[in-house]
């Protein structure tokens, strides 16, 4: 009966609490919870149109101080087999986007100590002198955050320097689970409190800048830590409106320090449901097809998914963890089109671009995610003699090259 | 159509038409489907989900050092030369099962291998059951001429309860394929089991998570009077396999049943089904080939 009240504020466009998001989440049947997700999705976009962006996942660094131990990409300082992309490399990435229809990178990399901020602005800045259009969706929180502890620059200088350069918005990674508690088991709290990530964004959005929320959970969360997750988005929101999607993967354990076991199918759709029903203030979900694989991620669109997220075209952080999905455009549409909903590019601030490319010209399938470099490739860009290292070994690097 | 009138009448047991079945397969209400097949599963069921452990042997390889001794089923894969070298390879597989079932060919191999040696399909069939063989592994009812023919075949040579599966067939056909098994269980009864997900998959045109689970539920829906609708835990693997438990199917097939654990306990076969049924809200109970409980 509690649930069969809950549901129906919830219809009623009621928001939820956290005791009531805690009954729907342990009692509402999967298919429940589906259809009170699917009513609002439905309420926020009733032209039944499902969204994906064309552009390309970089990871322009593996190695990373931070050391969280659910990661099984990132590298120590030093490491043979550690790589800094040079921007010759990313600015055939994104050649090769744009061939794709792709109009942005989603770039991102560990906290690497050798990159000054001087680095990054250089990069956004040469990406823009070359490709005036390009979007640059860069830098989640706690790379502001370790760029601000390493430069010594405040987080609000570092992003007036970083859009100065060029950076259009901020994806939302490593926020895994806002609560404290979780952040120091996962080894995490040092790259960024759950504080300090809200406050990045904070900054960024004040700033202007539009950002992406996101959820890793099935880790050592409580249910109760997982619904604190999103009601302290819910609560940025509102103050300012600077989120434009939220997306929650499962943790990926492979490879990882952590171990353990992956959240099942049922557990994401649940907790994608659960989302939509709790975050009534953002506008956009997106489906994680790249950890859920295709056919659970194309059913993501019955539990309140309104967007496919990217094409992707390249991944890395997953795929060493375990997760190798692929899906180019021509497979996100037909997944969406065999929903029943009628598919549009878009960009990051969710404007409509048009129907599919493939439809307009030619494009190559792609049947596997691109990786950050071939195998075995240990090269070191030339322009990295140009930037001070900190780390020992960055040092050494420089002094050899 | 009223999905609340819809549900009141399956949870009751009532078999919706064919024209209603047909309807909510063409739909894109997949939760309402969902839901539908859900009760239709549960009325039958409860939260009661088995699975079967299988040994899969080639049947040119079958020995006893091959298959684990927590089988409940060895299931012969392959496509024997001729019907001389099919016999051998079940004797070969009864001998290593014992008690247990040996199932293995599709009714395709038997047709052929009854051809090549100059005898009927029946003739084939009974010489197969009389060496050892219970189960056909597959008999596709989307790639048989006649189905009604062929399970009045297969029942006479001492084959049954029957399980059913599809080899290709899109959604549309498949339904009305779906309809008719409802009418030959109705007429005969032998049908225990049906796995409504192709068989035959296509790297370049896979089907999509919305039609697996809706052929799932349709499959509850459309023969609500077949006890188990089935999925492969190898083939669809474990988070479509999950969902589909909750889209009408009660029986996991295809678990394997060599327990290796390189990835440690949590992550071994039996582990991760039983997981993946409790994590569905259901309750995972082992079977054995024959459809019974174990454990």
């Amino acid at each position: 009966m509690m649930i069969d009240r809950i549901a129906r504020h919830v219809i009623e466009g009621g928001r939820v609490n956290a005791d009531e998001a805690l009954d729907l989440y342990r009692h509402a049947p999967t298919h429940r919870l589906g259809q009170l997700a699917d009513a609002i999705r439905a309420r926020k976009h009733p032209a039944r149109v499902v969204t994906y962006i064309i552009d390309r996942n970089v990871n322009y660094t593996n190695v990373c101080v931070a050391r969280c131990n659910f990661c099984a990409f990132y590298r120590p300082v030093g490491s043979a087999d550690a790589y800094v992309l040079g921007f010759d490399e990313i600015f055939s990435k994104i050649d090769d986007t744009i061939a794709l229809g792709g109009n942005q990178l989603l770039l991102q990399g560990g906290h690497n100590p050798d990159l000054p901020i001087a680095w990054y602005e250089d990069l956004f800045r040469a990406v823009k002198a070359r490709y005036p259009d390009f979007k640059l969706h860069a830098l989640s929180p706690p790379e502001v955050l370790h760029i601000s502890r390493l430069n010594q620059v405040p987080v609000p200088a570092v992003i007036e320097r970083l859009v100065a350069a060029g950076l259009d918005s901020i994806p939302g990674g490593g926020a895994e689970i806002l609560v404290d508690r979780v952040r120091r088991l996962l080894n995490c709290y040092g790259k960024a409190s759950a504080d300090e990530w809200l406050d990045v964004m904070r900054h960024a959005h004040r700033a202007g800048l539009r950002s992406t929320a996101t959820m890793m959970y099935w880790t050592v969360e409580t249910d109760e830590e997982r619904i604190e997750h999103m009601l302290r988005l819910r609560a940025l929101q509102d103050e300012t409106g600077g989120f434009t999607a939220f997306i929650t993967w499962s943790y990926q354990p492979e490879h990882t320090e952590r171990g353990g076991v992956e959240a099942t199918g049922v557990d994401y759709l649940r907790t994608l449901a659960l989302a939509r029903i709790v975050l009534d203030n953002f506008d956009n979900l997106q489906a994680s097809w790249v950890t859920q694989g295709g056919k659970v991620g194309q059913l993501s669109l019955a539990y309140g998914a309104n967007d496919m997220g990217s094409v992707m075209i390249e991944e890395n952080v997953v795929r060493a963890a375990g997760a190798a999905y692929c899906m180019d455009e021509i497979e996100i549409v037909s997944n969406v089109e065999d929903a029943g909903f009628t598919a549009k590019r878009r960009n990051m601030h969710y404007e409509i671009l048009g129907d599919p490319i493939f439809r307009e010209r030619d494009i190559p399938r792609m049947l596997a995610l691109e990786t950050a470099r071939a195998a075995g490739d240990s090269s070191v860009p030339e322009e990295l003699r140009n930037y001070p290292a900190r780390s020992r070994a960055g040092k050494q690097l420089r002094l050899a090259q | 159509m009223s999905i609340d009138g819809l549900l009141d009448r399956v949870a009751a047991g009532e078999a919706l038409s064919a024209s209603e079945v047909l309807e909510l397969s063409a739909g894109h209400d997949l939760l309402a489907l969902g839901t539908l097949a859900d009760a239709a599963r549960r009325r039958l069921h409860g939260s009661r989900v088995t699975y079967l452990r299988v040994a899969v042997c080639p049947f040119d390889d079958v020995r006893a050092g091959v298959v684990p001794a927590a089988a409940r089923e060895i299931r012969l894969a392959g496509a024997p030369d001729s019907l001389g070298v099919a016999l051998t390879a079940v004797e070969r597989a009864k001998a290593v099962a014992g008690g247990r079932v040996v199932s293995g060919l599709s009714w395709a191999d038997v047709a052929r291998l009854a051809a090549d040696a100059g005898v009927p399909p029946a003739r084939a069939l009974a010489d197969l059951r009389a060496a050892g063989l219970e189960a056909l592994a597959e008999i596709p009812i989307d790639a048989v001429a006649d189905l009604a023919a062929v399970l009045g075949t297969l029942t006479a040579a001492g084959f049954g309860p029957l399980r059913l599966t599809v080899a290709a067939a899109p959604l549309a056909p498949r339904t009305a394929l779906l309809l008719q098994v409802a009418e030959l269980q109705r007429q005969s009864g032998a049908i225990r089991a049906i796995d409504p997900l192709p068989t035959s998959l296509d790297a370049f045109r896979p089907t999509t998570g919305y039609d697996d689970v809706k052929a799932v539920a349709v499959a509850r829906l459309a023969a609500p009077n077949v006890a188990s609708v089935q999925v492969d835990w190898l083939r669809h693997g474990p988070k479509l396999a999950q969902v589909a438990l909750i889209f009408g199917a009660d029986d996991v097939d295809g678990v394997p049943a060599a327990d290796e654990a390189p990835e440690g306990r949590r992550r071994a076969p039996l582990e991760e089904v039983r997981r993946n049924i409790d994590a569905a809200g259901l309750t995972a109970v082992e079977r054995d080939g024959r459809f019974q409980v174990v454990s």
